[in-house]
């Protein structure tokens, strides 16, 4: 057993280190999870793996024998294997120096240490990482348009119990888990305007309710304040052992009435590495399952079998939902990237056999654009009944409700700002990664500034100064990246063979100049990161550069 | 004694107002300007406009200005100039860029004024000479395009300008010298004034929407002039950043709007009553017909938004999912009234928050109806 | 407006109307005052009243302005009444209105406009120079010249003048300048005096206009015309960097500016004779803040501070006192060893401690706490500015407590207003006196309160008698 995860640990690192910053890659995620899948032959635990690894092992060596059928499954999968994987990856925002030592100094019998470190990590002795690639590390997101569960209803459920208390963060546990969900619950808001959430504590063994379903982040945050208020008489102090069955169990009756087209999702902070569960907690995930409910879990400290579980068999194998958070600043990072609302799978395969339902019924949904009133005289509003002078009023029976989002309380109409659907369209219709430059690619195309900022690139050198440096070995690795982007920018719109690379381009451009696919703009690495992050929308596109014409381009935008 | 406490530990290196950077967004759609000749010239504009830049290049030492055309399928650069795109031949190019960059020192204009001018009306007269009747296929202005630009440049510069963080100092280094960096620890102060004349911008609405908020989370506030054409778009963009939307009745006295209203920056803002939009228009437009609706339906998957129920084949025009119809209609009453059992059921629980909070078997699943 | 052109502002305050009104009709003058005199307020009010067909009315402006930043408006109102740039007037029965000087407003329009031929922003020469000189030069020139009267300031304290010859360079005439204005005494070979620290800790942009202030107040005695000086100092700052500007439009007077401000390394002129000259970074920056100089120029970061690299700070200070200056300049040196214990020096590193006692010295000498802190965060090295507050908290305080230990008492010049007739006078004067930030001391039931401006009181003392 600890042969084994000392090899596992190696193995990992190994892969870290020897693909020189450029983690997350497809290729090495093959070798990784191969491993993985690999080592644990040998393990007792291997009886709960579940079928992703399997299907991936099979995709990794199942060339033969296959129907075109399942090839095409397999691509599908591979899809958002890759694109769960690069959610993982993205996760660790900034070099961190982790000792991974010593989990292979002292391994105990009786706690799982094998699943340990599945992001990742760098190390200390790791050779520090261009900025430039740390920048364009964090926008590989999949900018394919995935369909994503746009309609949310969460249930995030905080660990209340006495293992909060730990001051591994400062100044505890508990008080940065309240601090930072709040930020969260704001930018969930933020991020998903027309989902709901409830929040709940796992407190003492039961699971409290925290806040009610609803989809006002104003509530959910003042619900979470009283929890640590010590004059709010919903105060609590962190006590006990928490229930992951009772959490769950709780959370599925929370959700079992929400609509289907919206997803049902569970989101668990949990920093006891022990659950005490009234019956068996398989059960419970089983109708997790049926409930079609998908659970992520943040833990603290160390990784348990029974979350990897539960992940695994509420996301249809898929473990990436399961982070282990080792410090407060990986806290937040791990809890704010839940905001993105999650992919939608068309069918899951599941491995009881029972037969899912559908994960998501599509429909078409009535909605009300009101207009904004402003009065002179305050009137009643039919939300609250207060006196308010302005407001929105129902555009099918004219109540005035005084915010939105809400449901009109006359007609039931579901009112909304077209704002707030807008907010949610760059998760539909996502920019699509800009690629590195190559030298010769920036000779061609003479570009000198930056399409959208006017600052100037660095002049291209002449050539036979970029043969010697390709020649180096130093820059060997950027000059295979550089010149497989050359390959591809030549190619121009070869879609699927673009986006089988595309994720595997994550350095930095040796000419830091990066290239929009559709108008072939230049821009710099600080105008990438913004569009990309921000504005998600390409001024070159946008702004008639290139051959397109803006009907085209339009249609890009829509289809992704 | 009083005086020796944190709060003045933070010393401002100076203490005048941030320097603001202005990014004007010219509407050049030469349909619209046709149109308004009458009684607006283009000309006429562009030399108010560029009184407003200089007072507004005179409001503060280190304010500045940026300049982007939004033609009818381009969007271009007139202030600065960019670099030309051509690796080849470079003889030529510089000669074109010092004719933009290029001016006689006159001792009757401030030279950053004269600067400004020299450039911003090379580029335009550039850009009007290379309109083509190909570009004239469409009647609507690449509005999009330049917000995007504008907010990539605003971001830049603020990147540019924005006091040393020690986490990022490092990173920035490699498309900033470290003199500025050190020694500027003011933030800059970014607005965007849109110069708009058409209307009709429907077909881009979401990269405008993006723009909106991206605008919005950046804190810059989008001013809009309008003179001719309307749409609700802008109205959203001015409300949404804060900014202030006029329509001036008379176009005439552009300049006194101009001077009036748009140019206090954000820390003048602060002292003055601003212009208010009134009520703003919050209506969608359908992506169908791009017909402005009051209700409209939505497709559940990519939140398209269609006038009517009745789709061809019952699918979504956008990302093509089959989409149940009945949903439309029930889906939303059926919701409310289990969501009034489940507040019931709950303020319940709330009296004894004790056991009953654990689900028992039938207990705790509420009974569908 | 930055701490360093308020100074200029106090004195063209005091200037009459009469004065006020030749200055406007130069546009760049005018452009000059709008730029860096006027509050970032009275800016936007003068703006907009600069198209506006009618006279602004004070209710429309009542309404345009919010009510609680009324503390700002009246600063913005008194200091463009008293630039004389906008007027009282009567314009109907009820209503009074503010009107913009007739003369500014048209000068300001040209300038913006760029129209009229006034030639008033400065005429480059039309022949090409033989021996050009690049911005470099001129940078350096500046630099010499202005470091050498600091030299010969600092010289006297640190004992450096007689060793290394500083400050010999510095002409007569600036000498007696720096006498007049009381940086240095005649008395024990040139001594430095309290204000001369003052002066010393400023930024180079503000030791300009302190100099120059003096200047213009000596201007009638050397028989030149004051507001001929004035413009020119104006137009100065809306010349470029790097150009040169013929002299051929000069007046006699500003001819024999051209001489001193050479000396001073304002300007450069290749001989006395040259019928051109260059503005150095010295007089391009008069009239701007140091944000404006990143635009300018990316190359150089501020106005020549007075250090090796421009630019560059070159002091760490750490938590316990100790100071380490990268540096090997003398200036530099003697202006540490102001308020420092320097202990060792090598080529390029000074170290030493701030100590209680050498504190005191310099706060004895007449140096304010503020301003060595300020010093000292202004010239912090780079790897300290990345600090948020740049020095270590406890150094400032602590500074700031070995100052207060010789300062029982504070002193402020101003007035007590007492008699009041009633209560609701005195709490209106107090408040009105309150909002605009005046007030220093109160007491209630006294009912006399101590302001340290008048001037605004007065005219609200007098305009509420009116309406009486």
């Amino acid at each position: 057993m600890a042969d084994s995860d000392g090899e596992y640990i190696e193995a990992s690192d190994d892969e870290y280190m020897g693909g020189g910053g450029s983690y997350g890659t497809r290729g090495h995620g093959k070798g990784k999870k191969g491993q993985r899948g690999d080592g644990r032959a040998k393990n007792a635990w291997e009886l709960s793996a579940k079928t992703g690894l399997e299907s991936y092992k099979e995709s990794a060596d199942g060339t033969i024998g296959k129907s075109i059928q399942e090839r095409e499954e397999e691509r599908k999968r591979k899809r958002w294997l890759v694109n769960t994987m690069l959610d993982a990856v993205k996760m660790p925002r900034r070099r961190r120096s982790v000792d991974l030592s010593i989990y292979e100094r002292d391994p105990e019998p009786g706690i799982d240490y094998t699943m340990l470190p599945s992001l990742p990590y760098r190390t200390v002795s790791d050779p520090p990482v261009p900025r430039a690639v740390l920048l364009r590390k964090w926008l590989r997101k999949d900018t394919k348009a995935f369909q994503r569960g746009i309609i949310r209803h969460v249930v995030l459920v905080l660990d209340l119990s006495e293992a909060m208390l730990e001051k591994d963060m400062r100044p505890n546990r508990y008080f940065t888990m309240i601090k930072y969900t709040q930020e969260y619950v704001r930018e969930f808001f933020e991020q998903n305007p027309i989902s709901q959430m409830c929040v709940m504590g796992m407190h003492d063994g039961i699971c409290i309710r925290v806040s009610e379903l609803s989809g006002n982040p104003a509530d959910h945050i003042s619900a979470i304040q009283g929890l640590r208020d010590p004059k709010s008489s919903t105060s609590k102090e962190p006590k006990g052992s928490p229930s992951l069955q009772n959490a769950l169990e709780v959370s599925r009756a929370t959700l079992y009435h929400t609509p289907s087209h919206g997803t049902r999702e569970v989101i668990l902070v949990l920093g006891a590495l022990l659950t005490l569960d009234p019956g068996d907690i398989h059960k419970t995930i089983k109708s997790c399952v049926q409930d079609r409910i998908r659970v992520s879990i943040i833990g603290m400290g160390g990784r348990m079998h029974i979350c990897t579980e539960i992940v695994s068999r509420t996301n249809s194998g898929d473990e990436s939902g399961y982070v282990v958070a080792t410090d407060q600043e990986l806290l937040r990072e791990l809890l704010l990237a839940t905001t993105t609302p999650p992919v939608i799978r068309s069918s899951v395969p599941t491995t009881d056999g029972a037969a899912a339902p559908a994960e998501s019924g599509a429909s078409l949904l009535q909605m009300g654009f009101p207009s904004r009133v402003i009065e002179d005289v305050p009137t009643l509003c039919a939300c609250h009944g207060n006196l308010t002078r302005g407001g929105y009023t129902c555009s099918r029976c004219k109540a005035k409700v005084c915010s939105l989002p809400a449901t009109c309380p006359g007609c039931h109409l579901t009112l909304i700002l077209s704002t707030h659907l807008a907010r949610s369209y760059h998760h539909l219709f996502p920019l699509r990664n800009w690629i590195e430059v190559s030298w010769q690619r920036a000779r061609e195309k003479g570009s000198k500034q930056c399409m959208s900022c006017l600052s100037d690139f660095p002049e291209p050198p002449s050539s036979h100064t970029e043969n010697a440096a390709e020649s180096l070995t130093s820059a060997a690795n950027g000059a295979v990246a550089a010149a497989t982007s050359h390959i591809i920018a030549a190619n121009g719109r070869q879609r699927s063979g673009d986006d089988s690379n595309e994720d595997e381009l994550a350095t930095a451009s040796e000419s830091f100049r990066y290239e929009c696919r559709e108008c072939k703009s230049h821009f710099c690495i600080d105008c990438d990161v913004f569009c990309h992050e921000v504005l998600h929308n390409c001024p070159g596109c946008l702004g008639g550069a290139g051959t397109r014409n803006d009907e085209e381009s339009a249609d890009t935008e829509m289809n992704g | 004694m009083n005086a020796i406490d944190g709060t003045d530990r933070h010393i401002k290196s100076t203490d005048g107002p941030p320097p603001s950077l202005l990014t004007i967004i010219l509407d050049t759609n030469p349909f619209a300007w046709a149109h308004l000749s009458s009684i607006l010239p283009l000309s006429s504009v562009v030399a108010n406009l560029l009184v407003f830049i200089n007072a507004h290049l005179a409001s503060g030492n280190a304010n500045e200005v940026a300049v982007i055309a939004s033609h009818n399928k381009r969007t271009a650069w007139l202030y600065p100039t960019p670099a030309p795109v051509s690796a080849h031949n470079t003889n030529g190019d510089s000669s074109s860029r010092n004719g933009a960059a290029t001016h006689t020192q006159n001792a009757n204009k401030y030279q950053p004024f004269a600067e400004v001018e020299t450039n911003l009306l090379f580029n335009l007269d550039n850009l009007l000479k290379t309109t083509t009747s190909d570009d004239l296929s469409t009647t609507t202005t690449q509005i999009a395009g330049a917000l995007s630009t504008a907010l990539s440049y605003i971001s830049k510069s603020t990147i540019r300008h924005s006091p040393v963080d020690p986490t990022l100092l490092e990173s920035h280094a490699l498309v900033i010298d470290d003199g500025n960096l050190t020694s500027q620890r003011v933030n800059l102060v970014s607005r965007i004034l849109v110069l708009s004349v058409s209307g009709d911008l429907a077909s881009q609405y979401i990269p405008v929407m993006n723009a909106i908020f991206a605008a919005q989370r950046q804190r810059i506030p989008i001013d809009i002039l309008k003179l001719a054409g309307d749409t609700v778009l802008l109205q959203q963009a001015c409300d949404a950043t804060g900014g202030i939307y006029m329509a001036p009745e008379s176009p005439q006295g552009l300049l006194q709007y101009l001077m009036m209203a748009f140019l206090p920056d954000a820390t003048a803002r602060k002292w003055l009553v601003l212009p208010s939009a009134g009520s703003v228009d919050f209506r969608a437009a359908c992506f169908c017909h791009r017909n402005v609706v009051d209700i409209g339906f939505v497709c559940s998957v990519c939140l398209s938004i269609f006038c009517s129920p009745n789709l061809p084949d019952s699918t979504c025009l956008t990302c093509s999912s089959v989409l149940s119809l009945g949903g439309a209609i029930t889906a939303a009453p059926a919701l409310i009234p289990r969501k009034k059992k489940k507040r019931k059921r709950v303020a319940g629980d709330g009296s004894t928050p004790g056991g009953s909070a654990t689900p028992l078997p039938g207990n705790g699943t509420p009974v569908h109806p | 407006m930055s701490a360093s052109t308020s100074q200029a502002l106090d004195y063209l305050e005091g200037q009459t109307q009469i004065t006020h009104q030749k200055l406007y009709e130069q546009p760049s003058t005018a452009l000059a005052v709008f730029r860096c005199m006027l509050p970032h307020l009275a800016k936007t009010i003068v703006m907009a009243m600069l198209y506006m067909p009618r006279a602004f009315t004070i209710g429309d402006l009542d309404h345009w302005i919010r009510a609680n930043s009324k503390g700002e408006r009246e600063k913005a109102i008194s200091v463009l009444q008293s630039l004389h740039i906008i007027t009282h007037s009567q314009e109907s029965s009820k209503s009074l209105s503010y009107r913009l000087e007739s003369g500014f407003a048209n000068s300001l329009r040209q300038a913006l406009t760029g129209g009229g031929n006034h030639k008033s922003f400065g005429v480059p020469s039309s022949t090409p120079d033989k021996n050009d000189v690049d911005i470099a030069f001129l940078d350096q020139f500046a630099r010499k010249q202005w470091e050498a009267i600091l030299y010969f300031m600092v010289g006297s304290t640190s004992g450096l003048r007689d060793s290394t010859g500083l400050g010999e360079t510095v002409g007569n005439g600036t000498r007696k300048l720096l006498e007049i204005g009381d940086f240095v005494t005649r008395a024990n070979h040139g001594t430095i005096t309290k204000t001369g620290f003052t002066f010393l800790l400023q930024e180079a942009n503000a030791q300009v206009w302190s100099l120059l202030i003096v200047y213009l107040k000596q201007a009638p005695e050397l028989g030149m015309n004051e507001v001929d000086v004035l413009s020119f100092i104006f137009m100065l700052g809306s010349l470029s960097l790097g150009q040169d500007y013929s002299t051929a439009t000069l007046s006699p007077t500003q001819l024999q500016m051209l001489e001193d401000l050479n000396d001073f390394g304002i300007v450069y002129r290749s001989s006395k004779t040259s019928s051109r000259f260059y503005p150095t970074r010295l007089a391009t920056t008069l009239t701007s803040d140091a944000g404006a100089l990143q635009t300018t120029s990316t190359t150089f970061s501020n106005a020549l501070r007075p250090s090796t690299a421009p630019g560059k700070g070159y002091i760490i200070v750490e938590t316990n006192y100790r100071i380490y200056a990268y540096t090997s300049s003398h200036l530099q040196i003697a202006v540490l060893s102001l308020f420092a214990r320097l202990s060792s020096r090598f080529p390029n590193l000074v170290s030493g401690k701030l100590t209680k006692d050498s504190i005191q010295r310099a706060i004895k000498l007449g140096i304010e706490a503020r301003q060595i802190i300020d010093y000292l965060t202004a010239h912090a090295h780079p790897q300290m500015q990345k600090n948020n507050p740049v020095l270590p908290p406890t150094v400032m305080d602590q500074i700031r407590l070995w100052e207060y230990e010789g300062e029982r008492i504070e002193a402020t010049h101003g007035h007590l207003m007492k008699d009041f007739s009633s209560e609701k006078e005195y709490q209106d004067t107090l408040g009105y006196a309150e909002s605009l930030g005046v007030l220093t001391w109160k007491s209630d039931q006294k009912r006399v309160f101590f302001v340290d401006r008048l001037e605004q009181i007065s005219a609200y003392l007098v305009s509420k008698k009116e309406k009486r």
